[in-house]
């Protein structure tokens, strides 16, 4: 009751400041709170309604927005009590809340918070280290560390820092490997710059990428065709990297990188969007902690509007502003919001779970989906249909079935099935949250594999005889429980009267009992079991 | 609508990836356009493929021309002068001996025994030039046919490409199947009826990976036939429920996957993967690495009417990095024409033998070449300059070789671009080398890139 009046006194204060157009200078502000931050994203989005004279779309109904929300931080849907509570519940802050919960609430047994860092760590991992890189197998190692930093939301900059300034043990030849110390807890950052290929040239184009939004590789070979980027752009980012890692106590000549050994050309380190390299790197510093101060700080043009784009998409599905990879490409307008919006993230003190409240707080995030890629409206009135993960698959699919968790039951999740689906998965799985690359052997998989047929077995299916042997349930409610357990929602009349006209058709007992397990089949197998609506 | 109406009254304003990445404050006349291009499109690329509602009948596997593509894909850019170009007594020749082929006047090396005996259905093109020495950048070039970074178009592959020309829509299978691939190309944008079936052989089971067979096409045994087309009967329900004619891409490509998918698991893709009904003296012919059975398998798919098949030879025992030999090039150049020698000459004897040369046409190709000029680590280094891919079968001239590199294999004479490359395999195929698709954003995109001619001497 008392967080609910707060919520609404900050609500009535974003009202207010938004409604004089201002914002309190940042100095004197008290921090806002992530729904005045969702109450700035509606205004924005609400100017823009107004100038271009569309309508918003309604918001999705209380269903829909809770398998989403499930979906985006949990990294699976719902179960069907969550759902009856979520959908019994009368108060009118029940989908902020609920957001709140998800991110900040770590008690168990559902451990909200925890599975929200955990499901972060699988989209930044990705997201990181994309499947084409030369290590993209070892990337998931990262993700325990990526765990950790998203659990105690370390500030967005320090984040960074971490992942630039951590160094990868060189190989000494002859030597054994040796695991990181365990008293560095933040060694295991490495795993990021094997997975990239940790040459200078490997680790400039990867960190550029993934903080700045910028794509310099082409600028390796030759200027960039398209921008404004040179070659001693790239290998002035490349040359950063080149050292040991030293701090000399005096000041030093920057380091430099040889870019051809044919022609012996050499660039000397200097920093984006500067006129010249650097002059020297100062007296204790490495150059690779010139780098990391330059690149997060709150005067980066990129950094700070980057880190909110891809929040953006992760959450919307595309990108606020362009593509997240790339932010050259962003016209005027949309970078202004952008920038925006990446000023109150560096005055939140680059706090991702703020920023991460804010967005699912706000109207914005309850748009219906788009069925037409022709629509422009499509990321404005509306949000794309987004594909899951293969971890997302494989966990709805355990929640859906009821499939056993507990280590001393030797379920999927422990005895190599987990693994295998995920690995089939993976083989497809989506670049962007709107891509669906799912092929022929992975709707195989989902037709004929071992979990599927084991969750279609009236013998072996925890879901399907709970509801084929509940004696309180008429069909057509076994019906409804289905669906509510696997796509959150209740049957149409349409879907209803179809399903229970194949029902009423089976010859016996036996056969309307098997009846309910083709029906489930046919929801997991469905689009809309894959595709986050 | 047709594709000319399309282009004049279309502006292209925005390319095609920026459209996709943001709607925000995007200039809304757009809409227009869009419903527009994505019409073209639909017209053009996405016809035909619905989930056909009836029961599968009798599979009609005819290709539409009855002709078939093989591309044998040495990933990481072999070297072509320790395999069809070699240049004996030059500081640039390496070790390996140059033999006599079939062929009168053609040698390639002595660790290619078996190619040389089927040389006469071969024709080497010496003086490939291309200008791309990055792999990724380099395979989506000679896998396209565009540089990648022309434009923002998302460019098919080949196997796209010649899926929609020669494939058929009443296929039981589908018309790209790619075997154990390092790097995929897709469809682009033709959309995901022409997306290739890859067969990776990820699984841990290793009978599966050795016959590359497709895993879970089986259902369940204790599923019945009336079981199956009931769940059939109702996943097809449930997906016009979700999104009757919907345009969304993901909605598009989840569709067609399992149209297909069903579709193969209704005919048991007609026995095509089971690789055990053949004879063990052929399989052990082709060798039994994944390679040779992937050309095994290439001839069972093309003998059901698939109209692409993509092999991949990216390693072999003892070779980790395929054809990318930086160093120790001569060991593992030797090993890998050990894997790929027994294999493709083959798969050349079997197609003949079975009167499917005629209509298949095999490329061997990689992404690039490697410098003629040896390294200090023994190795050769990428070199797109001049550098040798060997065409066969249907639609070519063998016992030949064209072009040439020069006595140190550093220029190249009569040099072949990657679009009259592309020419020369359609006109080869019998596709025509002018035709268009239409991409999404209503801009005619032609199969080949523009200054492509077949090459006459080539073709038969």
């Amino acid at each position: 009751m008392a967080r609910g009046l707060a919520i609404a006194i900050a609500v009535l204060g974003a009202l207010v400041s938004t409604a004089f157009g201002q914002r309190p200078a940042a100095a004197s502000a008290p921090r806002m709170t992530s729904q005045e931050l969702a109450e700035w994203i509606d205004a924005r989005f609400a100017e823009q309604y107004r100038q271009t004279g569309l309508e918003p779309a309604a918001a999705v109904d209380d269903a829909t927005f809770l398998r989403r929300l499930f979906l985006d931080l949990q990294g699976r849907i719902p179960t069907v009590a969550q759902l009856r509570d979520f959908l019994a519940d009368q108060g009118s802050l029940k989908r902020p809340n609920y957001v709140e919960r998800l991110v900040n609430a770590d008690e168990r047994p559902d451990r909200f918070a925890r599975r929200t860092a955990e499901h972060q760590s699988r989209v930044w991992r990705r997201m990181m280290v994309p499947a084409s890189a030369p290590g993209a197998a070892m990337a998931v190692q990262l993700e325990p560390w990526l765990t950790r930093q998203f659990a105690a939301n370390t500030p967005y900059d320090e984040f960074a820092r971490k992942l630039l300034l951590v160094s990868l043990p060189r190989p000494i030849a002859g030597a054994v490997p040796q695991p990181p110390p365990v008293s560095d807890s933040d060694a295991a950052a490495a795993v990021f710059q094997r997975a990239v290929g940790a040459q200078p040239e490997n680790l400039a184009s990867a960190y550029v990428r993934v903080f700045l939004g910028v794509r310099l590789n082409c600028a390796q070979c030759h200027d960039h065709p398209f921008t404004d980027w040179k070659r001693d752009d790239f290998w002035g980012i490349a040359a950063f990297f080149s050292g040991d890692g030293a701090k000399p106590a005096a000041p030093q000549p920057p380091p430099t990188i040889v870019a051809d050994s044919t022609s012996g050309l050499a660039f000397s380190a200097k920093l984006l969007w500067a006129e010249k390299p650097l002059e020297q790197t100062p007296a204790g510093k490495s150059p690779r902690d010139v780098l990391a101060e330059w690149m997060t700080s709150p005067a980066n043009p990129n950094f700070a509007a980057t880190v909110v784009n891809r929040t953006w998409q992760y959450l919307c599905g595309r990108g606020l502003a362009g593509s997240v990879d790339d932010l050259d490409r962003v016209s005027p307008q949309e970078r202004q919001v952008l920038d925006d919006l990446a000023k109150l993230f560096v005055e939140s003190g680059f706090d991702l779970r703020w920023l991460i409240m804010g967005i699912c707080q706000s109207r914005v995030y309850q748009q219906p989906y788009s069925n037409d890629p022709a629509n422009e409206a499509e990321g404005f009135t509306h949000r794309p249909l987004k594909t899951l993960l293969p971890e997302q698959v494989f966990d709805s699919l355990e929640q859906a079935l009821g499939l056993p968790v507990a280590k001393a039951d030797n379920g999927p999740r422990f005895n190599g099935l987990r693994d295998q689906f995920v690995a089939r998965m993976n083989e497809a799985a989506p670049e962007s949250p709107a891509d669906y690359k799912g092929g022929i052997p992975q709707a195989l998989m989902l037709m004929n594999g071992q979990l599927t047929a084991d969750a279609t077995n009236l013998d072996s299916s925890r879901t399907l005889r709970a509801v084929v042997e509940a004696p309180f349930l008429k069909p057509e409610e076994k019906i409804e429980t289905l669906y509510l357990a696997a796509l959150t929602r209740k049957p149409a009349p349409q879907e209803l009267e179809f399903l229970l006209d194949y029902y009423r058709r089976q010859p016996g007992e036996q056969e309307r009992k098997q009846a309910f397990a083709q029906m489930l089949w046919g929801l997991l197998n469905s689009p809309e079991f894959v595709l986050s609506r | 609508m047709s594709a000319r109406r399309l282009r004049l009254s279309v502006p292209v304003r925005h390319p095609a990836a920026d459209a996709a990445a943001s709607r925000f404050m995007a200039p809304f006349s757009r809409r227009e356009l869009f419903g527009l291009g994505l019409a073209g499109a639909l017209g053009v690329s996405y016809s035909g493929w619905l989930p056909r509602l009836a029961a599968a009948a009798a599979g009609k596997a005819a290709a539409k021309q009855g002709k078939s593509c093989i591309l044998l894909w040495m990933n990481g850019g072999p070297s072509q002068t320790d395999t069809f170009d070699l240049k004996p007594g030059h500081a640039n020749g390496g070790p390996f001996k140059e033999i006599a082929t079939a062929a009168p006047g053609v040698r390639i090396s002595e660790h290619l025994p078996g190619i040389a005996q089927q040389m006469n259905d071969l024709a080497i093109i010496r003086s490939l030039s291309t200008k791309e020495g990055e792999h990724g950048l380099a395979t989506r070039l000679m896998l396209t046919g565009y540089a990648a970074q022309q434009a923002a178009v998302r460019y098919p592959s080949l196997g796209s490409l010649l899926a929609k020309e020669l494939g058929s829509d009443e296929s039981d299978l589908p018309n790209f199947i790619s075997l154990s691939p390092f790097r995929m190309v897709d469809a682009g944008f033709l959309g995901p009826n022409y997306a290739p079936l890859t067969v990776s052989g990820a699984s841990n089971d290793p009978n599966t990976r050795a016959n590359l067979a497709l895993e879970d096409l089986v259902p369940p045994r204790d599923r019945g036939d009336a079981a199956l087309k009931d769940q059939f009967d109702i996943l097809r329900f449930m997906t016009r429920q979700f999104d009757e004619n919907s345009s969304a891409e993901a909605v598009q490509a989840h569709r067609a996957s399992y149209a297909k998918a069903m579709r193969m698991v209704e005919t048991q893709a007609r026995k095509a993967f089971e690789l055990d009904q053949e004879p063990a003296e052929l399989r052990d012919a082709y060798g039994r690495n994944r390679f040779g059975q992937g050309c095994l398998l290439a001839r069972r798919l093309v003998e059901r009417g698939v109209a692409f098949v993509e092999v991949t030879l990216a390693g072999a025992p003892g070779n980790v990095a395929g054809w990318d030999t930086h160093a120790d090039n001569f060991n593992q150049v030797k090993t890998l024409s050990q894997t790929l020698d027994p294999a493709w000459a083959t798969l050349m004897k079997d197609l003949r033998d079975r009167g499917l040369l005629s209509s298949t046409l095999v490329v061997w190709m990689g992404e690039f070449g490697r410098t003629p000029k040896i390294n200090p680590n023994g190795g050769r280094d990428h070199f797109p300059m001049a550098w040798s891919v060997v065409l066969g079968g249907a639609g070519i001239r063998g016992g030949q070789a064209f072009g040439a590199s020069g006595a140190d294999g550093l220029t190249p004479e009569r040099a072949v671009s990657v679009a009259s490359l592309y020419a020369t395999i359609c006109a080869a195929l019998g596709v025509d080398p002018k035709k268009e698709n239409i991409s999404p954003e209503g801009r005619p995109i032609g199969l080949v890139d523009r200054g492509g001619e077949p090459i006459k001497e080539l073709l038969s």
